[in-house]
């Protein structure tokens, strides 16, 4: 049975799996708690919330509709009209590196730091 | 007709059968795979059973008949099932997949389970390509490293499945 397997299968299955352990540490990297959830529908920002204020947000766009909670420092997608529902099962986010997407609606919530000089230079 | 003439045709029609069955298969394969629900939490998780089919068709046919497979797959697929949607998702990630895993073929160098292996890590990333475009957000690559690590264990598995069954089926069909 193992056989069949050939060298160059091993090669490549080392350098993917080199891949994906190295794309793991670039995402986990330089990951802090932020202190702001940044809303973009379709690549546009769509507002940006502070995550120390408990709030819940209703996001209305080309007919669909997203609702969004913060509470206690995390973002949570609590209602989503759409078919998949990955963005509700995701759960509760509050680390920069982390984001909810919803692709059907073409919403993505991201967290950012929120430090003042980082906003100095966005803005 | 010469009698030449006449098994050309033949073989062509036997050709066209074959490709309408396998696309059917692979319609089906799709199907049960949307009936299991996955609890993943991440889009483009699977195991991609229809690639069996896929791969199968490209060992044995050629790579214009597996693709023409695949494509009518996705098409029916998209319309019966997922949507029109999640139909370019499929699209993005089925040819990419399988131009990746016809040029590893065609090097001699990797057996059925490396090219299902590349494949199936060519398809995540061509779905999320597409993704990362519909959402206009390069932050959509935090998914990668998982896609990365579903696409070797579902290509894997894929391939090991589909080496047997190409052990098993005989050849001449496919003539």
């Amino acid at each position: 049975m193992f056989k069949i397997v050939k060298k160059a299968d091993i090669v490549l299955f080392i350098i993917l799996i080199v891949l994906g352990l190295g794309l793991s540490w670039l995402s986990i990297a330089g990951s802090v708690t932020g202190q702001k959830a940044v809303v973009t529908v379709s690549g546009k920002v769509y507002g940006s919330y502070d995550l120390s204020r408990n709030q819940s947000v209703t996001i209305k766009h080309k007919g669909h509709t997203n609702k969004f909670s913060i509470k206690d420092g995390y973002v949570q997608m609590t209602y989503s009209d759409c078919k998949n529902q990955v963005c509700v099962k995701k759960g509760k986010i509050n680390e920069t590196n982390q984001s909810i997407v919803c692709l059907p609606n073409k919403i993505v919530i991201t967290i950012e730091g929120g430090d003042d000089k980082y906003d100095a230079i966005s803005n | 007709m010469t009698r030449s003439q006449i098994s050309e045709s033949a073989q062509r029609t036997r050709r066209l059968t074959m490709s309408a069955m396998y696309a059917t298969l692979a319609l089906i394969f799709t199907y049960v795979e949307f009936l299991i629900p996955y609890s993943v939490g991440i889009p483009g998780v699977k195991l991609g059973l229809a690639n069996l089919v896929i791969i199968i068709a490209l060992y044995e046919m050629d790579f214009r008949y597996a693709m023409a497979i695949n494509l009518m797959r996705i098409a029916l697929s998209g319309l019966l099932f997922s949507g029109i949607f999640a139909m370019f998702y499929s699209l993005a990630g089925g040819v990419i997949s399988l131009i990746i895993m016809w040029l590893l073929m065609k090097t001699g160098k990797f057996s059925m389970i490396g090219v299902s292996m590349a494949g199936g890590v060519a398809h995540n990333m061509g779905q999320l390509l597409v993704a990362a475009f519909v959402v206009s957000n390069i932050k959509m690559f935090v998914y990668f490293p998982v896609l990365v690590f579903s696409g070797i264990g579902a290509g894997i598995c894929i391939g090991i499945v589909a080496y047997v069954i190409d052990k098993r089926v005989p050849k001449q069909l496919f003539k």
